[in-house]
C-alpha cells in the first residue's frame, strides 16, 4: 500500500485558519477543562510523589498523621497519575482528535460534562478512600471497591463500580462518531482509540473483580499482572499511538511513512502486549507454561515496537530540523525513543536471568517512570503545549519556560531512572549474597537522595508549566498559528 | 479489518479473551481444579499463642476490638477440668476473636500500603529460601485470606511470608511506633495510629533490687491493661493490688497510675495477622499446578 492511498491527513495541510476549522466540531471547552484537570493532578501526583521519596530519606514531614502516612500517600501517586492524569488528557485530546478525525461531533456535549464533572468526583473520591485507608490490594488498581476486602460488606463509596460506568460512557461519547464511519476504512489512529476503549472497560472490571471475588493467590497474581499490563498495554499505550499518529503527521505536515508498517504495529500489539500479563510475577507459583508463555511474548512486543518506531522516523525523514524548532515535535520523538529504550528493557529483564536479580529492587519504579513519565507524559505535554494556544487564542505567556521545563523534566527523568536502575542492580546482588536486610536498605540510600534531587528537577518543570499554561490562558496575546508550523515556507 | 467492527470484535474483543483465557483462566482452573480455597474458619481453626499472647498484654484493648470475655488464657484455666463448658466456650470464643483479627489485620496491612514495601512469596533464586524459609508453593496461598492476593511487587523491607512466631509481640509493637528505635536506619513509616491513650498501673522497682543492681529507683514497670479513664485505671489498680499476697505487702505500696499506650483494635489485628503469615501450612496437593 502506498501513503497515497492513506485517508488521512492529506487535507489536514491546506487548511487556512485551524481556528476556523475547530470552531463547530471540536468541544474546545471540554479539551480545555480536562487538559486542566489532568495538569492539576499531574501536579498533585507528583508532590506526591516528592513526599513519599522524602520518607526513603527519614527526612518525611508528616509521619504522625494517619491519612498522610507515607504508605498511603502512595497510593495517591500512582492512581491520580493514572485516572486523573493520564484518563483526563487522554479524554481531552480524543475529544479534539476524534471529531476532527471522523468529520463528525461526538455523542453529546451535555454528556460530556456529565462525564467531566463524574469523573473527577471520581478521582477525588479515590483519593478521599484511599488517605482513609479503604485502598484495594491491586497495584494501579487501588481505587476502592467500597466493599470490605472479599465479601460484600459496603465501608466506603463503590468507586470501582463508577469508574465502570464512567468508563461505559466515555465509550458511547466517542464511540459513536467512530462507529458511525462503519463500513468504511478507518485511518490508523482510529483502529487504536476504538480498541483502546474497548480496552480499558474490559481491563478494569476484569482486574477490580476477579482477583478481589473469585481468584486467591497464585491464579489471582496471573490475573492482577494481566490487569497491570493491560492497563498500560491497551489502555494507556493504545491512546498513546493513536494521538501520535493523528498529532505527529499534522505538525510534521506529512503523510505516515507506511501504512503498511502501522498495519503490523496495531495488530502485533492487539496479540502480543495482552499476551505478556504474566510477566509481573515470574519465578513464582504460577504454572511455568503460563510464565514461559509470558516471557516470550515480552520478547515479541519489541518487534512490534520496532516497526512503529521505524515508521515513525522515517515519516519524520527530511524534517528532522523540526526537533529543534518545534517542542511539540521533540517531545513526542524524544518519547519514543525512550519507549523504544523502555521496551528494549523490558525485553531483557524479562528473562529469568535477570528478573532474579532485579525483581522486587528499585530497577521496577525505574522503569515505570521511564515508561509512564518518560514516554506518555511527554506525549500528553507534547499535545498539550501543541493545543494550548489553539484552545485558548492566546499566545504563549513564555516560550522560554517551555524550554526550561523540557530540559529539567527530560534530565530529570534520565537521572532517576540511571540511579534506581543501579540501585536496583546493587540491591538485587547484595539480596542473593545475604547481605543483612539493613545493610541493603543502607546501601539504597545514597540512591534515594538521588531520586528526590532529580524528582524535584521534575516536578520544578512541571511547575514551571503549568504556570505557563495558566498565564497563557489569562494573558490575552493574539496567536498566530503560523509560527508553530513545520515548513511553513514549503508549503 | 481495519473497519470499525473488525476492531472491535477481533482486535477489542479476541485478542482481550484470548489473553484472558491464556493467562488468567488457565491457571485458576489448574488450581481450583487440585483443591478449593480454603476459608477464613479453617485458617483460624489454630489459636496461636501469639494470639492469646495479645489478650494478656494488652487487656483492655483486646476486650475493645474482640469482646471475647470467654476467652481465657492457660492461667484462668487452671483448675478447669478437661471437657468442662467453660473450656468447650473459651476455645469457640478465641476462634471468633481470631477470624475477626485475621480479616481485620488483611484489611488494614492492605490499607496501610504494607505491601508496597513487602512482599509474600519467596521465590527460588537469589538465596531467598536460605535468607526467608522454603519456595512458596502455590497451595499455601490458595486461601481467603490472599483473595485480592498479597505478593507486592516491590521489597523494601524483608519478605513477610514466613514472619509469624519470627518475632515477639513487644517487638512488633515497639517498631510500629517508632521502627527506628528497634531498627536504627529504618525508612519504615511509624503506625502511631495503631495505639490508644490511656491510663496505666506501674509498679516501681523493689528498692533493694535498685539499690543491689544499681538501677535508678524510679524506674518503673507496666502491669498490662491501658484504660481509657483514671477512674477505670484506679479501680484496676484496686484489684491488682487485692490480689497481692500479704507476704508482699511492699509491692502493693509501690502501685501507682500514670499515662499509659497500647495497641488499639487496629494495632492489635495487624498484629495478629503479621504473627499469623507462615504459621498455615496447607497438606500438598497431588498434582496441582
Ligand atoms: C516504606 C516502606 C515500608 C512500609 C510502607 C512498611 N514497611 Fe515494614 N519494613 C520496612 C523496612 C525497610 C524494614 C526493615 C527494617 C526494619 O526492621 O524496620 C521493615 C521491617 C518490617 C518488619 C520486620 C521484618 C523482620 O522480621 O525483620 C515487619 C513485621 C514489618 N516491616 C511490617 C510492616 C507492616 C505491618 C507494615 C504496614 C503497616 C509495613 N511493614 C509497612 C519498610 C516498610
Ligand atoms: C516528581 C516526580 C516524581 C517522584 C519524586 C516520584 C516518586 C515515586 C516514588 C517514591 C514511588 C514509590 C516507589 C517505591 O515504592 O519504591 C513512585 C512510584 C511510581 N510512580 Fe512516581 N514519582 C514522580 C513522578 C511520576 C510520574 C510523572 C509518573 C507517571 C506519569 C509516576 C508514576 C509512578 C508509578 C507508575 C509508580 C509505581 C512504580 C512501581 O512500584 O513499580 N511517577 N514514584
Amino acid at each position: 500500500m502506498t501513503t497515497a492511498d492513506v485517508p488521512f491527513p492529506a487535507g489536514a495541510a491546506d487548511r487556512p485558519d485551524e481556528r476556523a476549522a475547530t470552531g463547530e466540531l471540536v468541544h474546545k471547552a471540554l479539551v480545555k477543562w480536562h487538559f486542566t484537570l489532568g495538569v492539576f493532578f499531574m501536579m498533585t501526583s507528583m508532590t506526591a510523589g516528592f513526599l513519599v521519596s522524602l520518607n526513603f530519606l527519614g527526612a518525611y514531614p508528616f509521619e504522625d498523621i494517619p491519612w498522610l502516612s507515607a504508605s498511603r500517600l502512595r497510593f495517591l501517586h500512582t492512581n491520580e497519575i493514572a485516572y486523573g492524569f493520564l484518563v483526563n488528557c487522554f479524554v481531552g485530546a480524543m475529544y479534539y482528535a476524534v471529531p476532527r478525525l471522523t468529520g463528525r461531533p461526538v455523542f453529546s456535549k451535555g454528556l460530556g460534562w456529565i462525564i467531566f464533572f463524574v469523573w473527577q468526583f471520581i478521582v477525588l473520591a479515590t483519593s478521599v478512600g484511599q488517605l482513609l485507608g479503604f485502598a484495594q490490594a491491586v497495584e494501579w488498581g487501588e481505587t476502592p471497591t467500597g466493599f470490605r476486602p472479599g465479601t460484600f460488606e459496603l465501608n466506603y463509596i463503590p468507586i470501582d463500580a463508577l469508574i465502570a460506568v464512567g468508563a461505559l460512557l466515555v465509550a458511547l461519547q466517542f464511540l459513536t462518531p467512530l462507529a458511525r464511519s462503519l463500513g468504511k476504512r478507518m485511518y490508523v489512529t482510529g483502529w487504536y482509540l476504538t480498541a483502546g476503549i474497548v480496552w480499558l472497560i474490559l481491563t478494569y472490571v476484569m482486574g477490580n473483580t476477579l482477583p478481589e471475588w473469585t481468584m486467591p493467590g497464585a491464579s489471582g497474581a496471573a490475573t492482577v499482572g494481566l490487569f497491570i499490563h493491560d492497563l498500560v498495554g491497551l489502555f494507556v499505550t493504545p491512546m498513546g499511538w493513536g494521538l501520535m499518529y493523528f498529532f505527529v503527521p499534522i505538525i510534521l505536515r506529512a503523510p505516515v511513512w507506511s501504512h503498511a508498517l502501522s498495519v503490523i504495529g496495531f495488530w502485533a500489539l492487539a496479540f502480543f502486549y495482552p499476551l505478556n500479563g504474566v510477566h509481573h510475577f515470574l519465578l513464582s507459583s504460577i504454572p511455568m507454561s503460563v510464565q514461559y508463555g509470558a516471557v516470550i511474548s515480552t520478547m515479541a512486543v519489541e518487534i512490534v515496537v520496532t516497526t512503529v518506531i521505524v515508521n515513525f522516523f522515517g515519516t519524520m525523514w527530511g524534517r528532522g530540523h523540526a526537533l529543534r524548532s518545534n517542542l511539540p515535535i521533540r517531545w513526542f520523538y524524544t518519547g519514543m525513543i525512550l519507549y523504544f529504550i523502555t521496551c528494549l528493557q523490558c525485553a531483557f529483564h524479562t528473562s529469568l536471568t535477570l528478573q532474579k536479580t532485579i525483581h522486587f529492587t528499585d530497577w521496577v519504579p525505574g522503569h515505570a517512570h521511564l515508561v509512564m513519565l518518560g514516554v506518555f507524559a511527554f506525549w500528553i505535554i507534547g499535545i498539550i503545549t501543541w493545543l494550548w494556544p489553539r484552545l485558548t487564542g492566546n499566545e504563549w505567556y513564555s516560550r522560554r519556560l517551555n524550554h526550561w521545563q523540557y530540559w529539567l523534566t527530560m534530565l530529570g527523568l534520565l537521572i532517576m531512572f540511571t540511579d534506581l536502575l543501579a540501585a536496583g542492580v546493587v540491591h538485587g546482588w547484595m539480596l542473593d549474597a545475604l547481605a543483612p536486610w539493613m545493610d541493603i536498605v543502607d546501601a539504597m540510600k545514597p540512591f534515594w537522595h538521588v531520586r528526590t534531587f532529580s524528582g524535584g528537577m521534575i516536578l520544578l518543570g512541571t511547575a514551571l508549566w503549568s504556570w505557563n499554561l495558566w498565564k497563557t490562558a489569562r494573558t490575552p496575546k493574539p496567536y498566530d498559528y503560523r509560527v508553530d508550523l513545520v515548513d511553513a515556507e514549503a508549503a | 479489518m481495519d473497519r470499525f467492527l473488525g476492531i472491535v470484535l477481533v482486535a477489542g474483543l479476541g485478542c482481550f479473551v484470548l489473553a484472558f483465557v491464556l493467562s488468567g483462566l488457565y491457571p485458576w482452573m489448574l488450581n481450583e481444579g487440585s483443591a478449593p480455597e480454603a476459608t477464613l474458619d479453617e485458617l483460624a481453626e489454630d489459636v496461636s499463642v501469639e494470639f492469646k499472647d495479645l489478650k494478656e498484654r494488652w487487656p483492655e484493648g483486646f476486650r475493645q476490638a474482640y469482646g471475647a470475655e470467654e476467652a481465657l488464657n492457660l492461667q484462668e484455666l487452671v483448675g478447669v477440668p478437661e471437657g468442662d463448658a467453660r473450656r468447650t466456650a473459651s476455645d469457640a470464643a478465641w476462634r471468633t476473636a481470631y477470624r475477626k483479627a485475621l480479616q481485620d489485620g488483611r484489611d488494614a496491612y492492605v490499607g496501610e500500603g504494607c505491601w508496597h514495601c513487602h512482599s509474600q512469596y519467596v521465590r527460588p533464586v537469589a538465596n531467598e529460601d536460605t535468607r526467608f524459609g522454603p519456595v512458596s508453593r502455590w497451595e499455601q496461598d490458595n486461601n481467603a485470606l490472599q483473595r485480592p492476593v498479597l505478593w507486592g511487587t516491590r521489597r523494601v523491607g524483608p519478605d513477610l511470608t514466613y514472619e509469624g512466631t519470627l518475632r515477639s509481640n513487644d517487638w512488633h509493637a515497639a517498631h510500629f511506633w517508632d521502627p527506628r528505635v528497634v531498627s536504627p536506619g529504618t525508612v519504615m513509616p511509624a503506625y502511631r495510629w495503631f495505639f490508644r491513650d490511656g491510663f496505666q498501673v506501674r509498679r516501681r522497682i523493689d528498692p533493694d533490687i535498685a539499690s543491689r543492681t544499681g538501677l535508678d529507683p524510679q524506674t518503673s514497670y507496666p502491669v498490662p491493661g491501658v484504660y481509657d479513664t483514671r477512674a477505670e485505671a484506679e479501680q484496676a489498680m484496686a484489684r491488682v493490688a487485692a490480689e497481692t499476697p500479704e507476704n508482699l505487702a511492699g509491692e502493693r505500696e509501690r502501685l501507682f497510675i500514670e499515662e499509659g499506650r497500647g495497641l488499639n483494635d487496629r494495632g492489635l489485628s495487624i498484629l495478629a495477622y503479621i504473627q499469623w503469615l507462615g504459621t498455615w501450612q496447607p497438606q500438598p496437593v497431588e498434582g496441582g499446578a
